[in-house]
């Protein structure tokens, strides 16, 4: 077993529920991320995957300390995350990097790409003169820019441009996990696939582990090594890449994944259809979160909560009291489609 | 990885954009609307005039002539007076001048000492949330006092005379701006980038100064360029009254107000300087005005 780059222990972040203007007074908790326990090894990409509103961003700014987690641990190469001074916590950015969602918001706009790309090179002491200038140089090349673009502002460049913009600040200090939170979901498909393909090409070369934040689970299946579900701020199942797709033990990431698009039009599958809505944060149900919305569920989901446990051999867990009674639906039906019978055919009556 | 959109970017192209940008700067947008180039003439004229008054007023504004008293503008006695002389046969236009490097020196100096003292107080309200509310409420205070009233306070501790004018002004210019400094500075700290920079690992300084203050200067600044006619109007106002600058010194409001005793029999000697204020009061405002639309993105073409 290798030491983890990142491993997370029993993580929450709840956010008081306030109500008045003067007088505030706090009506409940929000538990927007409710005791995560997960690892990141070196060069190693996890996803989140999940529905909005799960916690799966809040995660990715609690590893960061961008915001701070109200309980658990974060260990980082060996450093307590959450015990971090100032300075410290100054190293830490140095080896972990966010890069954000919407490529628009996320980049300074009186600032031109150069001084951006300095900024971290220059807080970290990493270069300063002409070496500064060739380093900005060397990161623009490394996401598929030119060195006169560092004279630009942001608005000037394209979405998916500016999205390499953020990769660039984000490798500038050489770090070795970079979280990225739905790096591509607001690009057009065009673009998403080049900006992967550029996340992906950059891990190999540099040897970068990712927390990669998605609810594309295309993307994820495309880029990551081990994928953890989330469903209401925590955890449902998380397994290998291969094993869970291959077989998803929780029901809710069976219908997770019964509702990726399979790129055959006669493919005949059975959808999961989830009815409702995800309920609030404010008030989890009791029992297994996920039971008001479970076609499984049973007296013992409203009553007990399901804790992670091992299921199957591939290292896959899941929280659900009867994982292994619950078989997936085949994503795609066994027998053969009736678009490649026609097709087998046909094929047969040219060839006579 | 090759990009069709920066491949096609070639010399040409790069010279194209330089070009586009220069003919967007700020100063042309503002000179394309035809009552703001106007007002920026007016007042690039009127503060020329005021910074070289000793070389552009005709004569000595302190020197009188008792002859001369009270002579109306293209009166005989007076010919080489264009706008006439005062009630002790001093040359208006050359009091004027000097008056205008007065009044515009104290609304500068009070726009730019209180309206920087504002921006700060609004800028570090909107960024550490723990001093929000204690700052605000400080500004709160501050705008319920009526400025004459504390002109009057500043004139009985300090006396009178400019330096108390223009504390009296800076403080009166540091709560609208505090306020507007905080609003524009509350809606940049919801960007995204904010949180970038802060990921960076970047410290208060360098948050505060490069990414809220440089993001919020252009509203800032239109706001303290239309302060700047409130300051002016207050100044005079306080001048009128007798609180700020004293004879003989020339000023335009306490011109107005030397000259209030002879309105039946000499209108002009009040008049004129009345009239000054007013123009350059409403320059900046349009100025201001223009300054806004020219520095917002949304209203770009």
């Amino acid at each position: 077993m290798i030491e983890p780059l990142l491993s997370v222990t029993g993580l929450s972040k709840h956010f008081p529920a306030r109500r008045g203007v003067i007088f505030q007074s706090t009506v409940g908790t929000v538990r927007a991320v409710d005791g995560l326990s997960f690892e990141v090894a070196p060069g190693e990409t996890l996803a989140l995957v999940g529905e909005s509103g799960c916690g799966k961003s809040t995660t990715g700014r609690l590893v960061l300390r961008l915001i701070e987690a109200t309980s658990g641990s974060i260990h980082f190469t060996g450093r307590d995350v959450r015990a971090l001074n100032r300075s410290a916590l100054r190293e830490l950015r140095r080896d972990m990097q966010i890069i954000f969602q919407d490529p628009f918001a996320s980049l300074n706009p009186r600032l031109t790409v150069g001084d951006a790309l300095a900024e971290p090179l220059r807080l970290h002491g990493l270069a300063s003169g002409a070496a500064l200038r060739r380093r900005i140089d060397e990161l623009l090349a490394e996401v598929g820019l030119s060195p006169w673009h560092a004279l630009r502002y942001p608005h000037e460049f394209s979405g998916g441009q500016r999205q390499r913009i953020g990769i660039a600040r984000a490798l500038a200090s050489r770090p070795r996990l970079i979280v990225c939170d739905e790096p591509v979901s607001a690009l057009d498909v065009s673009i998403q696939a080049q900006v992967i393909n550029l996340l992906q090409d950059l891990k190999h070369r540099l040897g970068l582990a990712y927390i990669f934040i998605a609810h594309d689970l295309a993307v994820v299946r495309h880029i990551s090594d081990r994928v953890a579900v989330m469903y209401l701020g925590k955890i449902v199942e998380l397994g290998p890449k291969r094993s869970l797709f291959a077989m998803p033990r929780h029901p809710y990431t069976q219908a997770l994944l019964s509702a990726v698009p399979v790129p055959d039009p006669a493919a005949q599958r059975v959808r999961i259809r989830l009815a409702g809505d995800v309920p609030s944060p404010l008030n989890p149900p009791r029992g297994c979160r996920f039971h008001t919305r479970c076609s499984h569920a049973q007296e013992r989901c409203r009553t007990e909560e399901p804790a992670l446990r091992p299921i199957g051999t591939a290292g896959q867990v899941a929280a659900c009291h009867f994982a292994e009674t619950i078989t997936a639906p085949a994503l795609v039906s066994e027998a053969e489609p009736p678009y490649a019978r026609r097709l087998a055919a046909l094929r047969k009556l040219a060839l006579a | 990885m090759t990009d069709v959109a920066l491949t096609l970017q070639s010399e040409a192209d790069q010279k194209a954009i330089a070009a586009l940008r220069r003919k967007n700067a700020v100063w042309r947008r503002i000179l394309r609307d035809p009552p703001a180039a106007a007002a920026a003439l007016f007042l690039l004229l009127v503060v020329m005039a005021a910074i070289f008054a000793p070389w552009v007023a005709p004569f000595d504004p302190y020197a009188n002539n008792m002859r001369l008293r009270l002579c109306p503008p293209g009166g005989e006695r007076c010919a080489a007076f264009l706008l006439g002389a005062d009630n002790q046969g001093r040359d208006m236009l050359s009091r004027i001048v000097f008056g205008l490097r007065a009044t515009l020196g104290m609304g500068v100096l009070a726009v730019v000492v209180g309206g920087g003292l504002g921006a700060l107080i609004g800028l570090s309200a909107a960024y550490f949330k723990r001093l929000d509310t204690p700052l605000m409420r400080l500004v709160d205070v501050l705008l319920s006092f009526p400025s004459i009233l504390f002109g009057l306070a500043i004139a009985a501790v300090m006396g009178t005379g400019l330096v108390s004018l223009v504390i009296a002004l800076s403080v009166a210019a540091i709560p609208s701006i505090a306020r507007i400094a905080r609003g524009a500075a509350q809606s940049i700290m919801q960007q995204e980038y904010m949180e970038a920079g802060r990921a960076v690992g970047l410290g208060d300084g360098a948050l505060l100064w490069r990414y809220l203050a440089l993001n919020c200067w252009p509203t800032i600044l239109i706001y303290m360029t239309l302060q700047l006619g409130q300051a002016i109007l207050l100044g005079a106002a306080l001048s009128f009254l007798g609180l700020g600058a004293q004879p003989p010194t020339a000023e335009l409001g306490s011109m107005a107000a030397d000259g209030r005793k002879f309105l039946q029999i000499a209108p002009w000697v009040s008049t004129l300087p009345c009239a000054a204020i007013f123009l350059v009061v409403l320059a900046f405002n349009v100025l201001g005005d223009a300054l806004r639309d020219a520095l917002d993105p949304k209203l770009r073409q």
